[in-house]
């Protein structure tokens, strides 16, 4: 079946909602398929051909009391899962207590059409094999072991209430990503990847070329001190940075909640002036879902603008309580979470690489990092390694591979150390979830605090 | 039960008459219960169920997988076409396998098996459990620094079907438990979260609402509030080198990073390299190397009572059981699957291969992974320890290197070692360290009395990621020489 169309989903969560007994009902449905292919050097390790349909639904019941709200999710369209949860929500709503919080769903809204690319939808696994097979041969002519994945798929979301809201939209996506590393996964390695909203767009033997040279480069580091270094971190090592931001950050509830790095800033030009960060599910260069959870319309939001603080995300209930626009970045709700940024993209500069590292004295190039995570979100300050080529760059040359290292540090305070900014922009996933659209960044006095062995 | 494994089985015969050499079907239905209230309110009160299956195959030495919801009508039509699916993967990936795949031993067990519990807690009334929350956040009322006061409960209740071409035939149904309170304060330009009995939305058991009824929640709401509000005021933990006590609820992600992940066998022959790295515990240490002092015993248990991957079986259809992963500090075995385990030499496998639901193909998870006891009360160890360390407790923020060597982690909290007791309260210990040193520096570890599990609900692994379920049990122990690091 694959992906719901637009008819499908639209009359099942209008069914749905004609169904419920409840006095305001929405219903939201994702589906999803994909066709992935994990790889080594032994051939395809993994692979999967799979579908799945969430269907969630949420209701109110105004007792006389207040507005008693539940809801519960099925993971199916089929009418015996979809009623009983619309059961169960109803049960949850009947014992909840009234909630004076709730305003009324919204109503109609116009949001852009989205449709996904069918050539990527039924991308098969014979073409994804002849990619394994290139990156699996390129790795074993320089002696180096594979590792990597290849998935196209679709995403369709669609939002369907009791105020008359109802809307509809889908999304293709193709990725292909290799690290390569020396056969003891000690001597060196290098990451390269590509994500897309189309299979055309991918070039799976430039990914392969990019990954196996960075990994050749890297053969022989060396270890280096940790310290403060100037950095030229490539858009992956970016995409860990931002998804943080997105996380714990760019939300209007971090910032009442006390726990954002927009606390006291908002307003203030403290960081650099080549950042520009905006979330915007209509770029073109990796356009997203038009609307939230919620089936509110997502805005372009000015987050950063050239070093300035500007603004924060909100949903539905958010946007009522502070007196600002819905700017459509809801969660499925009911959410203890809040509103979260979906599509950030980091506005490119005017320096390639090449220029970006010719401007350092001494310092270091970063593919990747791995395993960041957040210490304290009023300053943003992460931890992280380095991982899968890792560079010195001297005198405006990169010249020797060198080991991993941790890096600590606010990210408040590197964001106001950016020198240079890349001019090309790529789509970047980070380790544990999430895409950005980003250049490469360059940044003075980045903090590193501790080796690795490898 | 039977219409259920009888799909099962069908979707095996499907996958075989397709051309499979060996072929596996697993139908998982997934219920589940999520209950938060935040500042006085009904924050989150969700009700999922999943219901599908997933079928995988070897053929010509490759695996192929497919998955499907399962629906009211035309099941058996599903069946087919979900093992025709996997099987059609199989034969179209062919041509890139260098290295044909195969499965240790031969694993056509018929069992069942399900968690014991007292009250299931899909049976006890949802106004009883949203009493038990509200009274549990009501708790940490009282403090104007509070600025997010949150309690949370959380069931699960997974069915499963598992049928095998080598005569697998296999039901469970797995419940667990969990839940727990935490309070945000905000003062001093500074934000402190305190949770009880642990982060990650508390602690989870295998078992039934007992659980959540024993926390005792609303008991300790005042001295999460008050520990929070003077987290923003407290010193700075001091950098330097230093002893470490580390409390059970930190102790337990220590042992999930730093020995849980790196047993893994499949990141030890590169296979997670892609995303969630390699280990540094190769093969050729298994059995010689000094993993940790000799006061170090850990032990991979599926079997243990209450673990959150306690079960009969995993998802190779292999049964449950234990195993020491080191033993008096000398490391002695891996967490494999089927595919993995002939690599060392090994004829089965230790049975630790599972998926995320019925979406996911299985790989090889950490189990319920413990440290063992030692003799000390925690009384006796403060009374031993030098003033200046530092007992530190429940995760904040935890992040380690690829190949599992390189750590730092924060703790929520931490107190001042002064005078055989807990003296001056510190604020976001932060300690970094590389896994072999750390635990050669770990000289003594508290009784069975302060032993317990800790639930781990949220370890992500595999690619595209899955998130799994386990236990680490561990009682406070001691670290000497631990650097602590400014954060």
């Amino acid at each position: 079946m694959g992906i719901l169309s637009r008819e499908q989903a639209l009359e099942i969560a209008r069914g749905l909602v004609d169904t419920s007994t409840a006095d305001e009902t929405e219903v939201v449905i994702e589906s999803q398929a994909d066709r992935f292919v994990r790889f080594a050097a032994t051939g395809p390790t993994q692979s999967a051909d799979r579908e799945r349909h969430f269907v969630s639904i949420r209701v109110r019941i105004d007792s006389g009391e207040g507005k008693r709200e539940g809801a519960a999710t099925c993971d199916g369209v089929d009418t015996a899962l979809t009623a009983g949860a619309l059961e169960r929500a109803v049960e949850l709503a009947r014992h909840a207590p009234p909630n004076p919080d709730l305003i009324p769903l919204g109503g109609p809204v116009d949001v852009e059409d989205r449709r996904p690319d069918e050539a990527t939808l039924e991308h098969g696994f014979e073409p994804k094999a002849d990619w394994v097979r290139t990156a699996v041969e390129a790795c074993e002519r320089e002696d180096l072991l594979p590792a990597g994945l290849t998935q196209t798929g679709g995403y369709a979301r669609a939002v369907v209430n009791s105020a008359g809201r109802q809307v509809y939209a889908a999304q293709s996506r193709a990725s292909f990503a290799l690290t390569a590393s020396t056969p003891d996964l000690v001597g060196g390695a290098g990451f390269a990847d590509q994500i897309a909203a189309t299979v055309a767009e991918l070039d799976p033997d430039e990914v392969i070329r990019r990954a196996v040279l960075k990994a050749d480069r890297s053969r022989g580091a060396e270890a280096i001190d940790a310290g403060e270094y100037t950095v030229v971190l490539e858009p992956a090592a970016v995409s860990a940075m931002l998804l943080f931001a997105g996380y714990k950050g760019f939300g209007c509830q971090d910032v009442e909640e006390q726990s954002s790095f927009l606390c006291g800033r908002l307003g203030e030009r403290c960081l650099s002036e080549g950042l520009t960060i905006v979330d915007d599910a209509s770029n073109d260069f990796y356009p997203g879902i038009p609307f939230d959870y919620e089936g509110s319309p997502k805005v372009r939001v000015d987050l950063i603008d050239r070093g300035l603080v500007k603004g924060m995300v909100t949903d539905h209930a958010w946007s009522r309580k502070l007196g600002v626009p819905n700017t459509g970045h809801g969660r499925m709700q009911p959410s203890p979470g809040g509103p979260t940024t979906s599509n950030l993209c980091v506005a490119a500069g005017d320096q390639s690489l090449d220029e970006l590292i010719a401007g350092v004295e001494r310092g270091l190039l970063v593919t990747q990092f791995h395993y960041t995570n957040l210490i304290n979100p009023r300053e943003l300050t992460l931890t992280g390694m380095t991982r899968n080529g890792t560079f010195l760059i001297e005198n405006g040359k990169v010249t020797r591979p060198v080991k991993n290292l941790r890096f600590t540090m606010s990210m408040t305070k590197a964001w106001s150390q950016i020198t240079g900014v890349g001019n090309e922009l790529h789509v970047a996933g980070a380790l544990f979830d999430g895409e950005v659209v980003t250049p490469a960044l360059r940044i003075d006095g980045f903090r590193f605090t501790s080796t690795t062995a490898f | 039960m039977t219409d259920m494994l009888n799909l099962a089985q069908q979707a095996v015969e499907h996958a075989l008459q397709a051309g499979a050499d060996y072929a596996d079907a697993r139908i998982v239905h997934l219920r589940r219960e999520e209950l938060i209230v935040k500042n006085g309110r009904l924050a989150q009160a969700s009700s999922p169920e999943e219901f599908g299956i997933g079928v995988r195959v070897m053929q010509g030495g490759c695996f192929g997988f497919a998955a499907a919801p399962i629906s009211s009508n035309g099941r058996e039509g599903l069946a087919r076409d979900v093992a025709h699916k996997a099987s059609r993967t199989a034969a179209e990936l062919g041509s890139a396998v260098v290295e044909p795949t195969r499965l240790a031993g031969s694993e056509g067990h018929v069992g069942e098996y399900t968690t014991p519990i007292e009250v299931d807690p899909f049976a006890v009334p949802i106004a009883e459990k949203l009493e038990t929350l509200r009274e549990a956040e009501a708790s940490l009322e009282g403090a104007s620094e509070v600025v997010v006061r949150k309690a949370s409960a959380s069931s699960r209740r997974e069915e499963q079907w598992q049928a095998s071409s080598e005569g697998a035939a296999i039901h469970q149904v797995l419940v667990r438990c969990g839940a727990g309170i935490a309070a945000t304060a905000a003062a001093n330009g500074r934000v402190e979260t305190r949770s009880a009995p642990a982060s990650f939305g508390g602690n989870y058991l295998a078992g039934g609402w007992e659980h959540v009824t024993e926390l005792k929640l609303a008991e300790q709401g005042a001295r999460v509030r008050d520990e929070a509000v003077a987290l923003c005021s407290a010193d700075a933990c001091p950098p330097g080198k230093r002893t470490l006590i580390l409390g059970g609820s930190q102790l337990m992600l220590q042992i999930h990073e730093s020995v849980g992940h790196p047993n893994e066998l499949d990141r030890v022959y590169g296979h997670e390299v892609d995303l969630a790295g390699s280990s540094f515990a190769t093969t050729e240490k298994l059995g010689a190397y000094t993993y940790g002092s000799e006061h170090v015993n850990l032990v991979a248990d599926s079997t243990v009572h209450g673990g959150l991957d306690t079960r009969g079986y995993d998802d190779e259809c292999v049964p449950s059981g234990t195993w020491h992963v080191v033993k008096d500090g000398r490391f002695n075995g891996y967490h494999t699957s089927r595919e993995w385990a002939h690599r060392i030499g090994e004829g089965r496998s230790r049975g630790t291969s599972r998926a995320e639901g019925w979406f996911n193909p299985p790989i090889i998870r950490i189990t319920n992974l413990s440290l063992m006891p030692g003799t000390w009360t925690l009384e006796e160890l403060l009374a031993d320890t030098e003033d200046g360390a530092v007992f530190a407790d429940t995760v904040k923020m935890w992040s380690i290197d690829q190949r599992r060597l390189n750590f730092q982690f924060t703790c929520e909290i931490g107190w001042e070692v002064q005078g055989g007791k807990l003296g001056r309260m510190l604020r976001s210990p932060t300690y970094q360290g590389t896994t072999p040193e750390f635990w050669a520096g770990c000289d003594a570890i508290c009784n069975a009395d302060h032993w317990q599990l800790w639930g781990v609900p949220n370890c992500g692994k595999g690619n595209p990621m899955q998130v799994a379920e386990m236990s680490h049990g561990a009682a406070p122990a001691r670290f000497r020489g631990v650097t602590f690091v400014d954060a």
